[in-house]
């Protein structure tokens, strides 16, 4: 039977009506981004926030009574002053370690995504591509190489002992703190690069030949034109970097061999061997208030549209 | 309009877009609901254990009416915070070591065992019917089958480390053997072996006695201060076997905690500089339990598997894969001389002047202590 061109053209008409109403239209385009993130962001959310002020008893089980802060006092107890406890000292080496990740990062991507910015073409596309290109690999792979790298018998350690470099391997190429900041800088440096480029693309570079012509020195330049116009994507790609990096917990499990303990370790330590659920979520949601104090100083500088660098 | 034109196409696009991540999203959670049948009504039993039980599959399949999918889990804290965090209605079998077994028994995860189903439980050396009995019986009901063991001592590369009295004294002080270890040790990245070596080598063997560890507050503290001051004289802490094997081959360390079949996959593959050290103060011996979720859909067939694993053909193949010997002795009549040599015939006896695994007495205080050593 063909179908009825009339019914099927009252079907789009009613669709279209239909259509007309706004809060369908916001339905159907922000409705299912909405339950997405209800169900796989704001419910897990939501029972992190709720366990951390409650208690895992004996069996293993939460009791949904009696809530308390007796979690997050906890993060800060022990038999000494409370920067002696192993959280406090494993949030503030986590701090260190991606605070310098991101000093690094930016420090290496600014001269680059400067250039890339400056100069266009075949060169331009080849850099992306290489910048790039570890990403095509896992995660994991790109931090088992840096394992193999390391080490007293590493790659890095063992050619420098066969050229006759040194005689015994070095300390500096073993695993510990360095190689967790090598591993960490080779995974998020393509976020640093890619907000400076975007950011330093828009800036008009005439401006800065102004300031030479004016008598600014090229350090003057790049202090009082340059930096200020790419300030949206220096914050940007540091928070990019800065937040990752301080919940890493692959990385330093690879390349620091156990000798240091950084806060997403402790707090895995924590749930798998005594499923302390109640104590990770208050540790987690710790340190999520640390990252939104941040968030919150890096929007007094710049707007929330800045960020995405542009 | 072509602004009016292009905002259209956006949003069609972005409908598009939102419709696709929305089905593969569906599509991904569907598989997250997993299946307890294939449809042809053969039932799935889905086990959660360590990477050498997967060998086993095609003659489990063959054997009985069923199939199974094996996880691998690296360690028994991981299957029990997953079961916990519910997993237990994902998975039917679970293999963690004895000591995890009361932990799950206590959060009410396990279902008995039914001995008249596990026909191969009789033929299990008795000194591991009785530590399960010890263990993980409760009101008459046994929760788990013993399935292979070993144990954990150190072990050292020859070629660089003489000869010595074998003592844990190795693990902590580098000019014990004679040869300087300084930055060539390591331990295991795991708070229970660690600080149990270190309680036995600071001669705390009393606490290893009865049906828990139990250490006193002093003396976990007398264990950290000994951990901290280890640090400065390791390599680092290895996390599990592969990784331990690699590192050796390597050379990145002289001498390390380790287990026993560590050492034989060493010699297998041709490492005979690897030396096997049982330490004076005492071995810490370990085997395997399989257990069964409460949730479980398909109990009597996951039973029938785990029977499999100690079967004497799929026990003698299951040591063989994780050089490690079966709980059953009937296995030895499958595997070679040589390989009953290194894995198959070892006598449980040999376990007598051993220190089995056990749950431990305030187990929050050992963790605490564990990541004060980790963050010093």
């Amino acid at each position: 039977m063909a179908p009825d061109p009339q019914s099927s053209s009252g079907l789009a008409a009613d669709v279209r009506v239909l259509l007309r109403d706004t809060r369908v239209r916001l339905g159907l385009t922000v409705g299912p981004s909405v339950i997405w993130l209800a169900l796989l962001l704001l419910a897990p959310l939501t029972f992190v926030v709720t366990v951390s002020f409650l208690q895992v008893n004996d069996a293993y089980q939460v009791v949904w009574q009696h809530a308390s802060l007796a979690n997050y006092q906890a993060l800060f107890a022990g038999d000494g002053p409370f920067w002696t406890t192993s959280f406090f000292r494993s949030l503030v080496l986590s701090y260190k370690i991606a605070a310098t990740t991101t000093i690094v990062c930016l420090a290496l991507a600014f001269p680059m995504a400067y250039l890339l910015a400056t100069h266009s073409g075949r060169v331009f596309k080849i850099v992306i591509f290489l910048v790039l290109l570890p990403f095509f690999t896992m995660y994991l792979v790109r931090a088992y190489s840096w394992y193999l790298m390391f080490g007293p018998h590493g790659v890095i350690n063992a050619t420098l002992l066969n050229l006759g470099i040194t005689d015994s391997p070095l300390a500096l190429f073993g695993y510990g703190q360095g190689a967790v900041v090598v591993g960490l800088v080779h995974a998020y440096f393509p976020y640093m690069l890619l907000s400076l480029y975007a950011s330093l693309d828009g800036v008009d570079f005439t401006l800065v030949e102004a300031a030479r012509d004016l008598g600014a020195g090229k350090i003057g330049a790049l202090k009082d034109v340059v930096i200020p116009l790419t300030l949206p994507g220096i914050i940007s790609g540091a928070l990019f970097v800065f937040v990752p990096s301080l919940g890493a917990f692959v990385t330093p499990r690879f390349l620091a061999q156990g000798k240091i303990q950084m806060i997403g370790q402790l707090i895995e330590e924590r749930i798998n061997t005594l499923y302390a659920i109640d104590y990770g979520s208050a540790a987690s949601m710790f340190i999520v208030l640390t990252i939104v104090v941040l968030f919150l100083l890096a929007f007094r500088y710049v707007s929330i549209e800045d960020l995405g660098g542009i | 309009m072509p602004l009016e034109n292009h905002s259209q196409t956006d949003r069609r696009r972005f409908l598009k877009a939102t419709g696709a991540v929305g089905a593969a999203g569906l599509a991904g959670l569907a598989g997250c609901t997993g299946g307890g049948s294939n449809g042809s009504g053969t039932p799935t039993i889905n086990i959660l254990t360590w990477e050498e039980y997967a060998d086993l599959k095609d003659e489990i399949e063959s054997n009985l009416d069923v199939n199974v999918q094996f996880t691998k889990s690296t360690s028994s804290s991981k299957m029990f915070s997953s079961w916990q965090a519910g997993q237990d209605t994902q998975y039917d079998i679970a293999v963690p070591n004895n000591n995890y077994v009361p932990k799950m028994m206590d959060a009410g995860l396990v279902d008995t065992v039914p001995k008249d189903v596990i026909s191969n439980y009789g033929d299990v050396y008795d000194t591991f019917q009785g530590f399960a009995s010890n263990q993980f019986t409760q009101d008459g009901s046994l929760y788990g089958v013993p399935i292979r063991f070993g144990w954990y001592g150190y072990s050292y590369n020859s070629d660089t480390v003489p000869d010595h009295e074998q003592s844990y004294e190795a693990l902590f002080d580098p000019q014990y053997t004679g040869a300087d270890l300084s930055g060539k040790l390591i331990m295991y990245d795991d708070h229970f072996k660690a600080m149990s070596a270190a309680a036995l080598y600071l001669g705390y063997s009393d606490a290893f006695e009865g049906a828990k560890i139990t250490l006193s507050k002093d003396q976990i503290s007398k264990v950290k201060q000994t951990m901290i001051d280890q640090k400065d004289i390791l390599q680092g802490y290895i996390a599990a076997d592969p990784t331990y094997i690699k590192s050796f081959k390597q050379g990145n360390f002289a001498l390390g905690q380790s287990g026993r079949n560590e050492i034989v996959e060493l010699w297998t593959e041709g490492v005979d500089s690897a030396t096997m050290a049982t330490p004076k103060e005492g071995s810490l011996a370990w085997f395997e339990s399989a257990v069964v979720s409460k949730k479980s859909d398909h109990k009597d067939m996951a039973w029938k598997v785990i029977n499999q694993f100690i079967a004497p053909k799929l026990g003698a193949k299951l040591a063989k894969a994780g050089y490690s010997p079966s709980c059953n002795p009937k296995t030895q009549q499958n595997l070679t001389d040589h390989e009953n040599e290194m894995y198959g015939s070892i006598d449980p006896s040999r376990l007598q002047n051993m220190i089995p695994f056990k749950a431990v007495e305030n187990e929050d205080a050992w963790i605490t202590a564990w990541e004060d050593v980790k963050s010093a």
